[in-house]
């Protein structure tokens, strides 16, 4: 009866035919890329900031949870309705509100294709900078929720250095700005403490981002190298050599031979691993730094440095490292995705432990990463209908993540918490650091309705307070 | 309850370390202050004054103590320059770990040796400490390029209002372990809890250094500069314009606006702007100046500190959309004249930032000063920006508003403070909305 009545709300708010709510509709949003499926009550289909305060205003009414939903590629299970509820699909929020050049800012809807911004952006000569490899599906929203990076991040930052303001339906149903186009609003700092919590503060429904001239120039480079020590020994010599890259990315074999078989990038079979480096800015000085990186990796071992002639020829070694997780997709049936980071300068030792968590769990581990920032991306491959092998893949996950913190640093550089990782946050937190972001949800969201089961652990011993 | 407090706080930190009554903060005399030795002693100073239900103000260096509302208590006043240390210095992966009371200028002449830069500059370098910069966010012309400090910011050690000490972000570039809880304490000027430890990403240091100083009878010539700066291609460091007011106290040449061009990186990029900028500047009808080295660097020393150490300074910050700036420089002009000062202005000019201090001119009319702060404020608001009072003397204080019309959001952050500091004992008052 309340069931119904909910339902019933929900529709009277966005129309009959803007929420799914039968089996075999809400089959497909039990799930995204991580293992884990929980099925929702409902999805609702959202078209303004307003439709979505009032959504979630019924959602405190009937005591039901929600779930904001873009594109679904986050790899932790962050979309999943854990608690069940309503999955709040933003993806038709997809317009740009302005683009305002004279102030450098643009503003946009949070389901906005990350891509689809970049395109808008172009033709008049200026850019978003964050652009995760899956900056065709993944959109704005999901990039704030995640506060995504992309290659260019090791010289640019990550999407919370590039976002100014949002406008955000607080837990409770509430519409609040936080941020604006000038510099410094007085106060605490909400967008950025909004950037990056999954969906559980609340949900955005505009953007305020950063926008900046394309840089007049730039080069690209592929350094070969026939072992991979070598190849991620030459990520730290670059930056200590006082250089700082627009991209430092590195992808070992099994990742070149599963790109070639499915992308044709003319890319070297017989080699380790591969670096993909990219410097940008004024045109005066790339050349010279293009041929002072090319002698770097040589000087660290690489057999050979090709230098992308031509548009042409860079576009081909990126759609390679774009498209390299969706082309393991054919090395094996499943895979998961580690997200660890460490210092850069660990970056040999860690891969090479990596290598020996895959032999020590009988796994093949593709790796392909932004080596620049040390966030390592262990591709481990596996047969989700083989439960065995699926019991062991969670187990070299975390034991990857293990060394990631044992090495200095984190358990996710990118792609969250979610509901993969809420125990290995104890790898890197203690339970006062975690309880103090459980005050930061509290504050936010008292009734424990906006994605409720994400990012904190069990709680060790009872709240104090 | 100060006698036993203070007997307390001895036992904690060591006789001669526990003295009294503090300096007054913006008029607000605490009865004590106490100067802890180490991040274990501020936890235990701080809940020795949680559970005596005393309010504590966190100080550093003293450059942005003025920054905020007058304090609605201060019983004692903490003082963090005996935590002075680095923690942990990794130049390899670009980044260092270093103590909340250690200067900035200390860590910038530490980090130099290995050649790399923390690329912050803001006013009152030399006495700025690590903590004092987090808590207040102060930023320097350098902003244009590098962005702000919290662009900077790695990892946060907390002492929060109950005395639990927590440890925030880490020493990788990129981490989203839960949420991004050093933006919490960025800009939260000691509402939160006080900082102990702070650790920094590093810069490489640029091969070379240049400066341009533009000089411009008419300031929308320089601003001219900066609109055909904005559509180049060019990369300045920084962009600062500096009114006719704030150039005669660098004694750079009278009657005339300076645009000055910071320029940082390859022999070649820098060589081939300093040209460029050269040519902006005559082709706009200015002249221009390029500096080189450490005369460039001298020369920034000067520009970034133009507007500090003045006595009983009115000194307001005011951050508006980019393209405001030009008419915000000169509504402050406007608003001084009117009553009586004189203002050296300054501003960040691509990235809509500009700070004035008001001097009295020959005919002061100190009354009309808050009214007329009142009217550039709401200019400043209807623009879509804001104005902040950095320093004032208390008697202007009492009658404006540090920091203005409460933004989006103002229940969150009480929310918040209440979350974090129940009992309202950390900083009280100074920040937005009385928190
Ligand atoms: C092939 C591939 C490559 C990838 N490469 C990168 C990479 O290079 N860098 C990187 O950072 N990530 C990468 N990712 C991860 C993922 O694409 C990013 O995390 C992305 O930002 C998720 O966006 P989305 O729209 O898919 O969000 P979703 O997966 O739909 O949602 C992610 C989280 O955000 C919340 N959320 C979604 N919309 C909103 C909203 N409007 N308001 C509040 N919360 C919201 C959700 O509840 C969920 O918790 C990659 C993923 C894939 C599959
Ligand atoms: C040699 C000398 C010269 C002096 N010259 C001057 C002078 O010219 N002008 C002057 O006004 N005073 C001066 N003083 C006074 C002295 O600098 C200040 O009384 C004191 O050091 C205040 O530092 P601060 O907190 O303002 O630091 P700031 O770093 O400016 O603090 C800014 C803000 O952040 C808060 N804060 C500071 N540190 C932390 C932290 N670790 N965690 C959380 N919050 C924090 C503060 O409460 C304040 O709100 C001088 C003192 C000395 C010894």
């Amino acid at each position: 009866m309340s069931e119904h009545a909910f339902i019933r709300d929900l529709r009277e708010i966005v129309g009959r035919t803007n929420v799914l709510a039968s089996a075999v509709d809400l089959q497909l949003y039990q799930y995204d890329g991580y293992l884990e499926e929980h099925r929702p009550e409902a999805v609702v289909f959202v078209e303004s900031t307003e439709e979505v305060a009032r959504v979630v205003q019924a959602c405190n009414r009937h005591g039901k949870p929600f779930v904001p939903r873009g594109g679904g590629t986050n790899l932790t299970g962050g979309t999943v309705p854990f608690a069940g509820g309503v999955v709040i699909e933003m993806i038709r929020m997809n317009r740009v509100l302005e683009i305002d050049v004279p102030n450098l800012r643009a503003r946009a809807q949070p389901g906005l294709f990350n891509l689809e911004l970049g395109n808008a952006l172009a033709p008049l000569g200026y850019q978003y900078i964050p652009d995760p490899a899956s900056q065709k599906a993944a959109t704005l929203g999901g990039n704030v929720a995640e506060n995504a990076g992309g290659p260019h991040c090791f010289k640019y930052g990550v999407t919370s250095n590039h976002v100014l303001g949002l406008t955000v339906v607080l837990p409770d149903g509430r519409v609040e700005t936080f941020g604006g186009k000038a510099a410094d609003t007085p106060g605490l700092d909400l967008t950025g403490l909004f950037v990056g919590s999954e969906g559980t503060l609340g949900i955005c429904t505009e953007v305020l981002v950063k926008i900046v001239r394309q840089a007049e120039g730039v080069k690209t480079l592929l350094a070969i190298y026939d072992s991979i020590e070598e190849g991620s020994e030459t990520v730290s010599a670059i930056v200590a050599a006082g250089m700082v890259p627009a991209t430092l990315e590195m992808m070992d074999q099994l990742v070149i031979h599963a790109v070639e078989a499915s992308l044709h990038c003319g890319l070297p079979m017989d080699c380790a691993t591969l670096l993909l480096i990219e410097v940008d800015g004024l045109k005066d000085d790339l050349e010279s730094q293009a041929a002072a990186i090319g002698e770097l990796c040589k000087a660290h071992g690489a057999r050979e440095v090709r230098v992308a002639k031509d548009d042409a020829e860079r576009a081909l070694l990126w759609a390679g490292r774009r498209g390299a997780f969706g082309a393991v997709a054919r090395l094996a049936p499943s895979f998961l995705v580690c997200d660890g980071t460490v210092p850069r300068t660990a970056l040999p030792q860690v891969l090479k432990k990596v290598a020996e968590v895959a032999g020590k769990y009988d796994l093949r581990i593709p790796n392909v990463f932004h080596a620049g920032d040390g966030n390592l991306h262990p591709l481990i491959l596996f047969d989700w209908r083989d439960a065995d092998m699926k019991a062991r893949v969670l187990k070299a996950g975390m034991e990857i993540l293990t060394l990631c913190a044992e090495l200095g640093g984190t358990i996710s550089g990118e792609h969250g918490v979610g509901l993969e990782k809420l125990e290995a946050m104890r790898l890197v937190m203690t339970e006062a650091d975690i309880q103090a972001q459980r005050r930061v949800k509290a504050a936010f969201d008292p009734a424990n309705l906006s994605n409720p089961g994400k990012m904190f652990p069990a709680k060790e011993v009872a709240c104090e307070r | 309850m100060n006698a036993e407090l203070r007997s307390r706080l001895e036992a904690i930190v060591g006789p001669g370390l526990v003295f009294g009554p503090g300096e007054p903060v913006d008029g607000v005399r605490p009865a004590l202050a106490v100067r802890p030795g180490t991040q274990d002693e501020v936890a235990e100073v701080v809940r020795a004054c949680a559970v005596a239900g005393a309010a504590m103000i966190p100080a550093g260096g003293g450059t942005a103590m003025g920054l905020g509302n007058a304090p609605a208590r201060a019983d004692v006043r903490v003082h963090l320059d005996r935590l002075d240390r680095v923690v942990e210095w990794d130049p390899a992966n670009l980044c260092i770990t270093a103590e909340a009371g250690m200067r900035l200028e200390a860590l910038q002449e530490l980090v130099a040796k290995d050649r790399t830069v923390l690329p912050l500059d803001p006013p009152g370098l030399r006495r700025a400490t690590l903590g004092g910069l987090v808590a207040a966010g102060q930023t320097g012309p350098g902003r244009l390029q590098h962005g702000t400090l919290r662009d900077w910011v790695l990892g946060l050690r907390v002492v929060l209002p109950d005395g639990e000490r927590i440890h925030c972000g880490g020493r990788v570039i990129k981490n989203v372990s839960g949420y991004d809880m050093n933006k919490l304490f960025i800009r939260s000027l000691g509402s939160l809890g006080i900082i102990t430890e702070v650790t920094f990403k590093l810069l490489p240091m640029p091969a070379r250094r240049a400066a341009v100083l533009g000089r411009f009878a008419d300031p929308a010539r320089a601003w001219a500069v900066v609109g055909r700066t904005l559509g180049s291609f060019l990369l300045p460091e920084a962009l600062e314009f500096l009114n006719p007011e704030a150039a005669r106290r660098l004694d750079m040449a009278p009657d005339t606006c300076v645009l000055a061009v910071s320029l940082a990186g390859s022999p070649e990029t820098v060589e081939r702007q300093a040209r460029e900028f050269g040519a902006f500047i005559q082709e706009a009808g200015g002249t221009a100046e390029v500096l080189r080295d450490a005369a460039a660097v001298r020369a920034w020393e000067g520009i970034r500190e133009v507007l500090e150490g003045a006595f009983e300074p009115i000194l307001c910050r005011i951050s508006v959309p980019l393209s405001a700036t030009a008419t915000l420089v000169a509504a402050t002009e406007g608003m001084a004249r009117e009553a009586g000062f004189r203002a050296a202005v300054t501003a960040h000019a691509a990235t809509g930032v500009l700070r004035a201090l008001l001097v009295p001119g020959p005919d002061p009319r100190p009354g009309e000063v808050a009214m007329a702060l009142e009217g550039l404020r709401r200019e400043a608001e209807a623009a879509e920006g804001n104005l902040v009072l950095e320093a004032a003397p208390p008697h202007l204080k009492a009658r404006l508003d540090a920091w203005g019309t409460p933004s989006g959001g103002l229940d969150m952050m009480k929310r918040l403070k209440r979350e974090f500091d129940p009992l309202g004992l950390c900083n009280p008052g100074r920040f937005v909305g009385g928190i």
